[in-house]
């Protein structure tokens, strides 16, 4: 383990902070620059493509092929399932609008909600308003060209991203006594969600899709595409047994949307 | 677009609540991004004078943090000599984007007032506030009589 093998040799003058820093902001831009927020519709050839050489992988495309029509990429950046989420739902409710009234309460009252929780009033309003906007834009039945072009500008698709994570992180306080259970590292729902749900680009896991879901009311199929030995993609409904209203597809790390 | 309005809407509040601990608050039409403000301490040994600071907002505020800096020299564990300080609620790790600047600021204040010797920038200073508190604050008081600015008079 001596420093001369491995070609580094600390110096104490260089700030290291600010290249690891700069080194962050690259592989950011990289990531910004070669992926869409939300892609087109894609077949599932493109993953075909990225699997080339690995046979698990190539059996559960084949699984997912025949279950599913198409699928849509999401940007690898730790808000992947909120995005995935956001959009699919939201495309859902422009398809089909049965669910829209009920959403919609769900959605207005939710800031409130936060507000009683502790949430500082003037930040939350402020995502709450473009949340709602984006909501009524849906609810006015704008095309899905405008849909697509709104859900994919930074701005506004970061902030309902932010607002996702509030409605997460809020439901995770109000049922503390449940989810303080789920929460690892020893530490209390409070700081889960300081470190793991409010700060942008922290991946999401199983108790993050179970509050939201759970406090949306929305459901979801997420089929796990992992390197098990199975042929075949395992799911998961949120909430158990409750028949979806959109689809995800899980790679270790990562979520986009499928289409039945 | 996005920053430009919230801080709008941040500054004015902060402007409106008046509040004793930070003050002054000058902001150039030309840039949001950019603040500078007076820093009153309530609390020995800085309640001598006051401290000129700098709050700098990025382009993607309020999804990246703001950064923090002092301009007016202060003897405190928890600030270098270069006026960076390490402020955790501004950490780019736990930055929350529904954090509001006046609560920054509160943090930072609550920071002056309590040092932290634990996690300091300023290991000499740190040893000085654990190891002997009367000497620091001797120490402190006078530095802030001799570096710091002004305090506004009401």
């Amino acid at each position: 383990m001596a420093e001369a093998d491995s070609g580094f040799n600390y110096d104490p003058t260089k700030n290291y902070d600010d290249q690891i820093c700069a080194q962050q902001r690259d592989i950011e831009k990289q990531i910004t620059d070669e992926q869409s927020l939300v892609s087109n519709i894609l077949s599932f050839d493109v993953l075909k493509t990225e699997y080339q050489d690995d046979q698990v992988f190539q059996n559960k495309i084949q699984d997912i092929k025949s279950r599913y029509k198409h699928m849509r990429k999401t940007r690898g950046d730790g808000n992947c399932f909120f995005r995935a989420f956001g959009f699919a739902y939201l495309e859902h409710l422009l398809k089909d609008d049965s669910d829209f009234p009920r959403f919609k309460e769900v959605a207005s009252k939710s800031k409130d909600e936060l507000v009683s929780l502790g949430f500082p009033q003037f930040t939350i309003e402020d995502f709450h308003d473009t949340f709602m906007e984006v909501i009524d834009k849906v609810g006015n039945k704008i095309s899905y060209e405008e849909f697509f072009q709104l859900y994919t500008d930074q701005g506004i698709s970061d902030y309902f991203v932010v607002y996702l994570r509030l409605i997460v992180s809020g439901h995770l306080q109000k049922e503390e006594d449940f989810f303080m259970n789920f929460v690892e590292g020893g530490r209390t729902v409070k700081e889960f969600c300081n470190q793991e749900v409010e700060p942008m680009h922290k991946e999401s896991d199983h108790i993050h899709i179970t509050a939201l879901t759970a406090a949306l009311g929305v459901t979801i199929r997420v089929e796990y595409m992992d390197r098990g030995d199975s042929d075949k993609c395992n799911q998961h409904d949120f909430p158990d047994g409750s028949k979806p209203d959109i689809f995800l597809l899980y790679r270790p790390g990562h979520y986009d949307i499928l289409y039945p | 677009m996005a920053a430009t309005r919230r801080l709008q809407k941040e500054l004015n509040d902060i402007r409106q609540s008046d509040q004793k601990g930070f003050r002054d608050i000058r902001v150039d039409d030309s840039n949001i991004l950019f603040w500078q403000g007076l820093i009153v301490p309530d609390v020995p040994p800085y309640n001598k004078g006051a401290f000129k600071i700098e709050i700098s907002f990025p382009a993607e505020y309020p999804f990246k943090p703001p950064k923090l800096a002092f301009k007016t020299k202060i003897y405190h564990p928890n600030v270098d000599e270069k006026g960076q300080i390490c402020l955790p609620i501004i950490s780019p790790e736990n930055w929350k984007p529904a954090t509001k600047t006046d609560q920054v600021i509160q943090a930072l204040l609550a920071l002056i007032h309590d040092p932290e010797p634990e996690h300091p920038l300023r290991g000499d200073l740190a040893e000085e506030f654990t190891k002997d508190k009367k000497k620091f604050m001797k120490n402190a008081e006078d530095f802030t009589k001799k570096f710091s600015e002004r305090r506004p008079s009401d």
